[in-house]
């Protein structure tokens, strides 16, 4: 295995940089030591020893070079040695030397002695003798050593912590220790060539040395090769496997799955070290995985695999590439079928200890219940997933065709939640499961119904399904439905917040705005939302937005106005909204926040239109400002508005010395008002109806149809209230024939205005008219009713400043909480009643969405539930 | 005018027991076929303990058959049953009527408790034995010998959960019995109760609660002599107005006719009855996308479309609908009549001239007929001074002159002084708490 490894190290090194050669070496270094001993001592022993792994270890790297020190020192007893002989033998010495510092684990000597090595191998160089097989050999068992003596400190580092008995290195031995690594890593580098060469085939190599010194001394030490090739497999590996792939029962064979679970032990050791190389761990565990025979190994394996291809990208800004994230996919769904398949496995974010290099099986004793608990978790695995697959369109430059190709992966990655989904609901584990339901949903609450059908279509192919699917469910509604009931149930809060924002968003979506509004109001969401995460605010935000849209769709215009007053009112709808950030003109934002600010971002296909959006609400403060603004007469009255940013943008119009054309939506709905306020309604209509951004709409006809309407009734209104002191009588059906309107229509509008006193005149049924009563104010009578509004309006504000002291959200017997406070509650409604301005300000005080919700009535301030 | 009857909806919220004279009801107005009606009324008695009258049922749905022996077995163990339990709570009977004990019987219960048993060896599960005799009783059809018991009961035990219990079904056997000023005053203490339960268990018990109260509430209100006086100031309150809202829109009908039947409130009434056709039309508005029938479409189409016609029309549908409600049935004339006055006003207010005919024609009345009907509203109405008859051309005409300036001032200023009043109190509780939580700041 270690073998094939490294052949294929050796065909990519040529290209790769040297660097990362090396650290191949070093890492695989490891593998290679460790079959000899196994293969030596035999499986129970090292199965027995395998509790104490840094034993084993320890004993190994000394085990690998004791005998052959043995086997040396007689013959070089007896024999006479030539200068070539003797520098050998000093060679040998040193190494003897090192040896028996590696034993105490004296890294000071052994650097000492190292670097007398390497003085007596250059003076070889200097005389052009070959470079001896020992030399490359102690490389190759040093490097091993050092690795393994690095590895053996982390442990020890780590079990000082928890108990205080093992022997972490001192500081000068652990210095020289991380010298000797850099000195090594120098030298092999330096001998690259050769130390392959002796990897590839110990004897092989030694032959060519001895060869070479035969050539000049005949007297070379043939009988070295003899003893030593400890290094080479017991197995025998055939010599020429180098390039050849074998097949996997060939494999099965040369590795046992001992090596495998040590393989994986030592990428997982590299794991998140600095100079380890991600994309070669990668592949190592791919082919680990191509040789996994038994459940538990693949389960180990796969785990291992899926952390390091997430780990694969470290920087947090850019995204994971997109074929190492379908591969992920692949392997997560993988994961969850092999699981699913063996319920004797269980995946588990927290268990005990158990050995990392023994092959478990549920029918051993020591598993309780007969259950194997593995350390790791898929649900995590599918929350990364899906997160990289978000930050990847967030990246994505949305015009291009790469985020359309993007996109059709949301396909595959929703059918792995599903599947993730299913495998939770069979085994019952309710925690994972809300997390995986809600990422469900996420996939579908805001999407229409075409394309949840495409994406469930997905699912119903698959092996594994979820019981809540849309084929069992019927309609898309159904199925997010029982996604959401199923979050409700559970005890977690921020998936439940979650689960009613997304409910009412596809509510919303499907025009049903009377269940979205009723869901909104009673899940008293808008009180606690301030305080919610970011992530949780933005989903509200939307959704209320989503809810405006609707109402607008649905021809409430009130409603609609009411509902996305107060996000226009802030003028940063879009940062609200998360879809693009905020140019703030007096404030640099750090990049720490703008980094955050951008990971909130939500990909381009998920994003509310906002230009259609800011038409929606013009035009709904449009049919309700124009008329307000004609009933007015004073100049006193017109500073109220009900809203402000529409009333400014009028304003601004109004100053305009020259119109042009209308080029932008804003610019088509200043002027359709300005005709609405002159009452000629068919141009405003016009003008309204020719606003291109409607399209982006769905049922954009009905809308348009529904809008003519509300301008030929608002046009009628705004009409009387503006013309009404220049008539004394007006003919009914001259009004219906102006408006098109039927004479019915136009009845019951005046009839609604004079009963509402909007209006001072009154009908007359046998001529068909409206007869206006219009009495003029002196000035006196005039300022007493200001002076009296203006007292009102400074009871009112007295109020309103008291309610903020008591408590924003509380107000002064709001609640009428038990018997005690009603009383108090009604008079309070009361008057709430009689003064609308206050609810406004009251709700201002409360935030978004809550005006909004009283606008409504005050259901909601006591709605049980 | 089938698909405005209420039964289907109302039963699920009443007792079984309640549910009979509904049911007899709907057999009387041929709105469904007698049969299905009638099994409908088997079904329901099979589950009582009133075999005799199950099995009375049985024999009218299936005069052929023979009447089951299963009847007969039950009815025999009714008698054991009702034997064992009355001998139970006789026993405690015996004691309580003793004049004695209802001397020495104080306001605690705990000390009540303490002295029977120290006398008469009187203990909880012995009283226990009242409730259940009373709910036999109440199962086979006494009810007002249920009545007694679960009264006795209510005086002696601490039980919360049986108390309950028993009220509910005290209410119910009133409601049965017909004994409306008792049931009234019984539904008030349980509304009581139901209010003031800061419950244990999650709010939705107390809507569940509130929403049953409502249902049974109909009984009382619809048959007491004040009863729609007090249902709009009950179900007009904020709790129950979302409860309505909330679980059962259908109330709804009732809340509206009430409204239109209270249209002249008597002397002295809350400002809530006062206002509560504006009220009702502000909900039945808000709530048309759940419930509609022809009583709120009326409503809906006078007040909010002011479509006269249309009201018209809606207005003899409703005439239907109430005639064959179980509860409204009796003031359908009543409310045909306030109806007729809330269009006229309507129209009036908004008219100059009116056409005596027309109007008429409005009104579902002949001419004649409707002469007499605009003169009787213009003495009773505010609007008398103003309105006068044209005979000649057969309308009215109605000078209605502006409101002078100095009274919309002091409409204006009237409330300041109260709020001011409201707010010095408000203040001054406040200090006593000790000053309120700091403003709640909108962050997103």
């Amino acid at each position: 295995m270690s073998r094939f490894f490294r052949q294929a190290d050796d065909s990519d090194s040529s290209e790769s940089s040297d660097s990362e050669d090396e650290l191949m070496s070093s890492d695989d270094e490891a593998p290679i030591a460790r079959p000899a001993p196994a293969a030596k001592t035999g499986m129970d022993q090292f199965l027995a020893g395998g509790s104490s792994d840094s034993d084993s270890s320890d004993s190994e790297s000394s085990d690998d070079d004791g005998p052959d020190s043995d086997d040396d020192e007689p013959q070089q007893a007896v024999r006479i040695m030539s200068a070539q002989e003797k520098r050998l033998v000093e060679m040998e010495a040193t190494g003897k030397v090192m040896e028996n510092a590696l034993k105490i684990n004296d890294w000071v000597a052994i650097s000492n002695e190292f670097d007398k090595l390497v003085r007596m191998i250059q003076r070889q160089h200097n005389v052009s003798e070959p470079i001896p097989p020992f030399y490359v050999k102690t490389l190759v068992s040093l490097e091993n050593s050092v690795n393994n003596a690095l590895a053996k400190e982390k442990e020890a580092k780590q079990e000082k912590d928890s108990k205080k008995t093992s022997k972490v290195l001192n500081a000068t031995n652990a210095k020289a220790l991380t010298a000797m690594k850099q000195k090594l890593k120098k030298s092999v580098k330096e001998y690259e060539t050769d130390v392959n060469k002796y990897n590839t085939d110990p004897e092989a190599f030694e032959k060519e040395y001895s060869d070479l010194v035969a050539q000049s001394a005949p007297v070379a030490p043939t009988d070295k090769a003899g003893p030593r090739p400890v290094h080479t497999d017991d197995k025998g590996e055939p010599d020429d496997d180098g390039f050849k792939s074998v097949g996997k029962g060939g494999k099965a064979m040369q590795f046992s799955s001992e090596v495998i679970l040590k393989n994986l032990q030592a990428v997982q050791e590299a794991r998140g070290k600095k100079n380890t190389d991600r994309a070669e761990q990668i592949r190592i565990l791919e082919k680990l995985l191509e040789v996994a025979v038994t459940a538990y190994q693949r389960i180990r394996v796969l785990l291992a695999l899926v952390s390091s291809r997430f780990d694969y990208n470290s920087s947090v800004a850019t995204h994971m590439p997109i074929e190492l994230w379908l591969s992920a996919q692949r392997e997560v769904d993988q994961l969850v079928a092999i699981v699913a398949a063996h319920p004797a496995y269980s995946i588990q974010e927290i268990t005990e200890d158990y050995d990392e290099l023994k092959e478990r099986i549920p029918e051993d004793p020591e598993e309780k219940g007969g259950i194997v608990r593995i350390r790791g978790s898929i649900i995590s695995f599918v929350d990364r997933l899906d997160d990289e697959f978000t930050k990847s369109l967030q990246n994505i430059d949305p015009h291009g065709t790469e985020y359309i190709d993007r996109l059709k992966d949301e396909k595959v990655l929703y059918c792995t939640i599903s599947r993730a989904q299913a495998f939770y609901e069979n085994t019952n584990q309710d925690e994972p499961l809300g997390r995986v339901i809600m990422r469900r949903l996420e996939h579908i609450y805001s999407k229409p119904d075409a394309v949840v059908q495409a994406l469930e279509a997905a699912v119903e192919v698959s092996d594994i399904k979820p019981n809540m699917r849309l084929a069992s469910q019927g309609t898309t509604s159904g199925l997010i439905h029982s996604l959401c009931v199923y979050l409700y149930k559970s005890g977690n809060s921020l998936l439940r917040t979650r689960a009613m924002l997304s409910h009412i968003y596809h509510h919303a979506l499907h025009n049903d705005f009377h269940t979205a509004r009723d869901m909104l109001l009673m899940s008293h969401l808008q009180e606690s939302i301030h305080s919610a995460d970011v992530a949780t605010q933005i989903l509200y935000n939307r959704t209320v937005v989503q809810l405006g849209l609707c109402a607008f769709r649905c021809g409430l215009i009130k409603e609609a106005q009411a509902t996305l007053q107060d996000i226009f009112t802030t003028q940063r709808v879009k940062e609200l909204l998360a879809q693009g950030v905020h140019q703030q003109r007096f404030q640099v934002l750090s990049p720490e926040q703008e980094k955050a600010e951008k990971q909130r971002q939500l990909p381009f296909h998920m994003h509310i239109n906002t230009e259609l959006l800011e038409a929606a609400f013009l035009v709904s403060s449009m049919l309700i400002e124009i008329p307000l603004l004609a009933s007015i007469d004073s100049d006193e009255l017109k500073r109220k508005a009900i809203s402000k940013p529409f009333r400014r943008l009028l304003d601004f119009a109004d100053r305009q010395v020259f119109t042009g054309p209308p080029e932008s939506t804003r610019d088509h709905i200043m002027q359709a008002s300005k005709a609405l306020q002159d009452g000629e309604w068919e141009q405003c209509r016009d003008l309204i109806q020719s606003i291109k951004i409607w399209s982006l709409m769905p049922e954009a006809a009905a809308v348009k149809e529904m809008l003519a309407k509300r301008i030929q009734e608002q046009g009628l209104r705004t009409y009387l209230f503006t013309y009404a002191p220049h008539y004394s009588t007006l003919s009914l059906s001259l009004l219906s024939r102006t408006f098109s309107l039927p004479l019915r229509t136009v009845t019951s509008i005046v009839s609604k205005m004079i009963w509402s006193e909007e209006l001072s005149a009154s009908l007359d049924q046998s001529g068909g008219v409206v007869v206006f009563h219009r009495i003029e104010l002196s000035r006196a009578q005039q300022l007493a009713q200001t002076i009296a509004d203006k007292v009102g309006a400074m009871v009112e504000q007295n109020e309103k400043a008291l309610d903020v002291k008591m408590g924003g959200t509380g107000g002064w017997g709001d609640r009428a909480d038990g018997n005690k406070g009603e009383k108090r509650g009604e008079q309070t409604q009361e008057r709430r009643g009689r003064g609308d301005r206050t609810r406004g300000a009251r709700g201002g005080a409360r935030g978004r969405g809550a005006r909004f919700a009283q606008g409504l009535g005050n259901e909601m301030s006591s709605r049980p539930g | 005018m089938a698909e405005f009857d209420l039964t289907k909806r109302v039963m699920p919220y009443l007792d079984r027991h309640l549910s009979f004279p509904l049911l007899v009801h709907l057999s009387e107005t041929n709105l469904f076929a007698v049969r299905d009606v009638q099994i409908a009324q088997y079904e329901l008695a099979k589950g009582t303990n009133m075999p005799d009258y199950a099995a009375n049922l049985f024999s009218q749905i299936y005069p052929d058959q023979d009447v089951p022996q299963e009847f007969e077995q039950k009815r025999q163990n009714t008698l054991l049953t009702h034997q064992r339990l009355q001998d139970e709570a006789q026993a405690v009977l015996d004691v309580i009527e003793n004049p004695d004990v209802a001397q020495a019987l104080r306001q605690d219960k705990e000390q009540n408790l303490q002295y029977l048993k120290d006398n008469y060896n009187l203990t909880l599960d012995q009283i226990t034995a009242l409730y259940h005799f009373g709910q036999f009783q109440y199962s086979y059809g006494n009810y007002s010998g249920a009545a007694d018991y679960l009264y006795h009961f209510r005086v002696l035990s601490t039980d919360n959960d049986l108390n309950t219990s028993a009220q509910w079904g005290k209410l119910a056997s009133d409601i049965l019995s017909g004994k409306w000023d008792a049931a009234l005053q019984e539904l008030d203490t349980l509304r009581e109760s139901i209010d003031s339960r800061s419950l244990p268990g999650p709010a939705l018990n107390q809507l569940h609660s509130r929403t049953w109260l409502l249902h049974w509430s109909l009984f009382v209100y619809f048959n007491h002599e004040q009863g729609r006086t007090l249902l709009l100031e009950t179900f007009l309150s904020p709790v129950y107005l979302n409860t309505i809202q909330t679980s059962c829109p259908w109330i709804l009908r009732y809340l509206a006719a009430a409204a239109v039947l209270g249209r002249a409130p008597p002397a002295g009434a809350s400002p809530r009855v006062r206002n509560a056709l504006r009220e009702v039309i502000k909900v039945v508005q808000m709530e048309e996308y759940q419930y509609q029938d022809p009583i709120t479409a009326f409503l809906k189409e006078l007040y909010v479309e002011f479509d006269f016609e249309a009201a018209q029309r809606e207005l003899s549908r409703a005439e239907h609908v109430l005639g064959d409600d179980f509860f409204l049935g009796e003031f359908s004339a009543d409310f045909l009549d306030n109806a007729r006055y809330l269009i006229s006003e309507a129209y009036c207010r908004t008219h100059q001239k009116i056409d005596i005919r027309d109007l008429s024609e409005r009104l579902n009345l002949s001419p004649d007929e409707g002469e007499k009907w605009i003169v009787n509203l213009i003495r009773e109405s505010r609007m008398g001074a103003d309105a006068k008859i044209d005979l000649d051309k057969n309308v009215i005409e109605i000078f209605r002159p502006a409101v002078p300036v100095y009274q919309t001032v002091i409409d204006k200023t009237r409330g300041l002084h109260l709020r001011t009043s409201g707010l010095g109190t408000a203040i001054s509780r406040m200090g006593v708490q000790g000053g309120g939580e700091a403003p709640a700041v909108a962050v997103r």
